[in-house]
C-alpha cells in the first residue's frame, strides 16, 4: 500500500518524451510488404464474381488471399466459450456490412498493394439492408444472419439474456405511479490515435512472429491459431505497447490475415489501417435500444422494473452477447430494485461489427437508469439524492442476477457528491450508511423483499 | 536534395512527393512523429521546420530542400530532458503516448515562443492536436509548467516513487 497517496513515475514516462517507446509500426523489419484489403462497397450483397488473377499478376505483389486460402474461415469471438462461430475471417459468398474484407494483398510497397486491390475483379448482387435493431424482427425484416436477426445461444438455448426476479406484477400493482422512458445512446468509434496496425514476420525456424497493437494479447494468439488450424506454439506474440484502444483493440482486426500473407509469400507483412478504415471498418461501441418502466411509490421507493433492451450487434456476434450479459446483471446501475423483468436481445443488422468500450454493455445503462431516476424524482417532486439514497445498494442486497452486495458503495458516493456540491440533505439521509435496511428508512412492503437473497 | 534533422545532415532519396513523415520514418529510421490520420487531422506528426510546428504527414519533402527539422529525439534525451520534457512526466500529461511527440514539438514552439502560461493560449496553440487518452487538462498543466519555469525533480525514492509533491515541491 506504500503507493496509496504516494505519486508514481509512469515506467515508460520518460520513454515516451524521449521518443524511445516503440510502437508496432516503429518495429524496423527490412523487406516488410505492405498488406491492403479488398472491402465490401455495400452493407449487405451477394458476391457473384470474384476474380484475383489481375492482381496476382502484378508486378511487385508477393501474394494475395481469399476465403479459399484460410484454413477455419469462419470463427467467433466466443467459440473458445463453446459457441459456435458466424464471422468469416474474408467473406465469400456473402457480405453483410460495408467495409467487410473481402480479399487481401501483400506488395512491395503501398501503392503497389492498393493498386493490386484495385485491380481485383468482383461483381455484387445488393440485398436489401437493415439498420434498425426495432425493426429485425418484424415478419418482413431482411434476413441478414444465418442465425436469424438475433443471437440464439445464451444459456440453455435461449434467444435472450432474461432476468426475472421476485414478483414484478405485485409491484406493479402496488405501484402509486409507473414512469417509462426509452434510452437510445448511439454507436461511438473508440479512435485511439494508433490504428489498427500489425507487423508478422515468417522465422527460419517456422514460427511467427506477431507484432500486435492488441489489448487481449493471449485472445489474440488463440484466434489467429484457431483460423490457421496451428499449436499456440507456432506464434510469438509481442504486445504491451497500445497506442490507444478503449475495447476496440480486443477484436482481433489484423494479425491473422497478416500471418496467412506472410505465410502465403514467405515475406514479412505489415498493416496499418488508414483513419477512413478505422472510422468505417473497424468495431464500434453499440447503439442500444432501452425501454424501462419502474413502478415506484409517491415517497420514491422503486417497487420493479421492466425493461427490454435491443443491442445492435452489427452483422456478426464477436463479443456481443457478452456485453448484453453484463448489460442484463448490472441493469439496476447502483440502486437495489426488489422486483425485476428483464429481456435483452443481441440483434443483427447490416452495422459494422460493434464490440468493446469502456465498461462494454453497463455504460449504456448507466446512463439510462441514472436519466430515470431523476426523471421519477422530478414527476414525484422529490429530491433526486434522496430518491437515490432510498434505493442505493446496501450491504446483503442482490444484484438482479443474484449476487449479494457485501461492499456496495452507493450511499457514501452520494453523500460525498452532495457534500461537494453543498446539496442539503435532511439528517436521516446525511447519516445513511451501507449497513443492512434496519433503520426507518424501510417501508413495510420491501421487509420481505430486500436483502434475503433466498427469496429471489 | 539535403535535410537538416535533429542537427545531422542527410541526401534524401525518397522521391520528391514524399512526404516528410514518410521520410523521416522510414528513410531515415526517427520514429517519433506518429502516423494518425496522413491528413493533418489530428497533430500527432508535428515536428519543427525551422522552429515552426507543421504536420509533416502534409509537406512533401521536394519542398523543404536545406531546411532545419527538429524531432524529439533532437531534445533531451534521458538524463537531460528538457524542461518541457520533464514537464510532462512530473505532470503526467504522456498516457499512451501516441500524441506526445507531437505535443511536445508544438509546446516547444510555443514556449520558445514567448507563450506563458495562460491556460486559454496555451488550449489555442495546442488545438489542432488530438489526444484520445489524458482528456487535456494534465497537457495543459505540464505545458503551463514549463513555461513558467518550473523545475521539476524527477528523482525517486528506494521505493521507486517520486519524491517531490504534485506542485512541484519536496513531499
Ligand atoms: S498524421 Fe499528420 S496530422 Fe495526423
Ligand atoms: S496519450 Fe494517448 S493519445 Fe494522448
Amino acid at each position: 500500500m506504500k503507493a496509496v497517496g504516494a505519486r508514481v513515475p509512469r515506467y515508460d514516462g520518460v520513454a515516451h518524451v524521449t521518443g524511445r517507446t516503440v510502437f508496432v509500426e516503429d518495429v524496423e523489419i527490412p523487406g516488410v510488404a505492405w498488406v491492403k484489403a479488398l472491402r465490401s462497397p455495400h452493407h449487405h450483397a451477394t458476391i457473384t464474381k470474384l476474380d484475383t488473377r489481375p492482381a496476382e499478376q502484378m508486378k511487385g505483389v508477393r501474394a494475395v488471399v481469399t476465403a479459399a486460402d484460410v484454413p477455419l474461415n469462419v470463427y467467433g469471438h466466443l467459440s473458445a466459450l463453446g459457441i459456435p462461430g458466424d464471422e468469416p475471417l474474408l467473406a465469400d459468398a456473402e457480405v453483410r456490412y460495408l467495409g467487410q474484407p473481402i480479399a487481401v494483398v501483400a506488395a512491395d510497397d503501398e501503392q503497389t498493394a492498393q493498386a493490386a486491390v484495385d485491380a481485383i475483379e468482383i461483381e455484387f448482387e445488393e440485398r436489401p439492408a437493415l439498420f434498425d435493431v426495432r425493426k429485425a424482427f418484424d415478419p418482413d425484416a431482411p434476413q441478414i444472419h444465418q442465425w436469424g436477426n438475433w443471437y440464439p445461444h445464451f444459456e440453455a438455448g435461449m434467444d435472450r439474456r432474461q432476468i426475472r426476479k421476485g414478483d414484478i406484477d405485485a409491484a406493479f400493482a402496488q405501484a402509486d405511479v409507473i414512469v417509462q422512458g426509452v434510452y437510445r445512446p448511439a454507436a461511438i468509434e473508440q479512435l485511439p490515435l494508433e490504428t489498427q496496425v500489425c507487423q508478422v514476420v515468417p522465422e527460419a525456424n517456422g514460427r511467427l512472429t506477431i507484432y500486435s497493437c492488441t489489448q487481449a494479447l493471449y485472445f489474440s494468439m488463440g484466434v489467429v491459431a484457431a483460423h490457421l488450424q496451428q499449436p499456440l506454439n507456432k506464434f510469438k506474440f509481442v504486445g504491451g505497447t497500445v497506442g490507444g484502444g478503449f475495447g476496440g483493440k480486443v477484436d482481433t482486426a489484423t494479425e491473422t490475415l497478416c500471418s496467412l500473407l506472410a505465410l502465403k509469400s514467405g515475406r514479412p507483412t505489415k498493416w496499418r489501417w488508414t483513419r477512413e478504415e478505422e472510422f468505417l471498418c473497424s468495431s464500434t461501441r453499440a447503439p442500444w435500444h432501452m425501454e424501462m418502466a419502474d413502478a415506484v411509490t409517491k415517497d420514491g421507493w422503486i417497487l420493479g422494473r421492466r425493461m427490454i433492451t435491443l443491442h445492435d450487434s452489427g452483422a456478426y456476434a464477436r463479443f456481443s452477447p457478452y456485453g448484453v450479459t453484463k448489460h442484463a446483471f448490472h441493469h439496476t446501475g447502483a440502486y437495489t430494485i426488489p422486483n425485476l423483468h428483464f429481456d435483452g436481445w443481441c440483434v443483427f443488422t447490416n452495422r459494422t461489427p460493434t464490440s468493446a468500450m469502456r465498461g462494454f454493455g453497463v455504460t449504456s445503462v448507466s446512463f439510462a437508469t441514472e436519466t430515470h431516476l431523476s426523471r421519477i424524482a422530478e414527476e414525484l417532486g422529490i429530491d433526486p439524492f434522496e430518491l437515490r439514497l432510498k434505493n442505493a445498494n446496501r450491504i446483503g442486497d442482490t444484484s438482479p442476477n443474484g449476487v449479494v452486495y457485501t461492499d456496495p458503495s452507493t450511499v457514501p458516493t452520494i453523500l460525498a457528491i452532495a457534500d461537494h456540491l453543498g446539496h442539503e440533505l435532511p439528517a436521516d439521509y446525511r447519516t445513511m450508511t451501507s449497513e443492512p435496511r434496519s433503520d426507518g428508512l424501510l417501508p413495510e412492503h420491501l421487509v420481505a423483499q430486500v436483502g434475503n437473497p433466498e427469496d429471489h | 536534395m539535403n535535410l537538416n534533422v535533429n542537427g545531422r545532415t542527410h541526401e534524401i532519396e525518397s522521391p520528391p512527393l514524399t512526404t516528410l513523415l514518410d521520410v523521416l520514418r522510414e528513410e531515415l529510421g526517427v520514429h517519433s512523429p506518429k502516423v494518425g490520420c496522413e491528413q493533418g487531422g489530428c497533430g500527432a506528426c508535428t515536428v519543427l521546420v525551422d522552429g515552426a510546428p507543421r504536420r509533416s504527414c502534409l509537406l512533401p519533402v521536394a519542398a523543404l530542400d536545406g531546411a532545419e527539422i527538429t524531432t524529439v529525439e533532437g531534445l533531451g534525451a534521458a538524463e537531460h530532458l528538457e524542461p518541457v520534457q520533464a514537464a510532462f512526466v512530473h505532470h503526467y500529461a504522456a498516457q499512451c503516448g501516441f500524441c506526445t511527440s507531437g505535443l511536445l514539438m508544438a509546446a516547444t514552439a510555443y514556449i520558445a515562443n514567448g507563450g506563458t502560461d495562460d491556460r486559454e493560449a496555451i488550449a489555442e496553440a495546442l488545438g489542432g492536436h488530438v489526444c484520445r487518452c489524458t482528456g487535456y487538462v494534465k497537457i495543459v498543466d505540464a505545458v503551463a509548467a514549463a513555461a513558467r519555469g518550473d523545475e521539476f525533480d524527477l528523482s525517486v525514492t528506494a521505493a521507486g516513487l517520486f519524491t517531490t509533491t504534485m506542485s512541484g515541491g519536496a513531499a
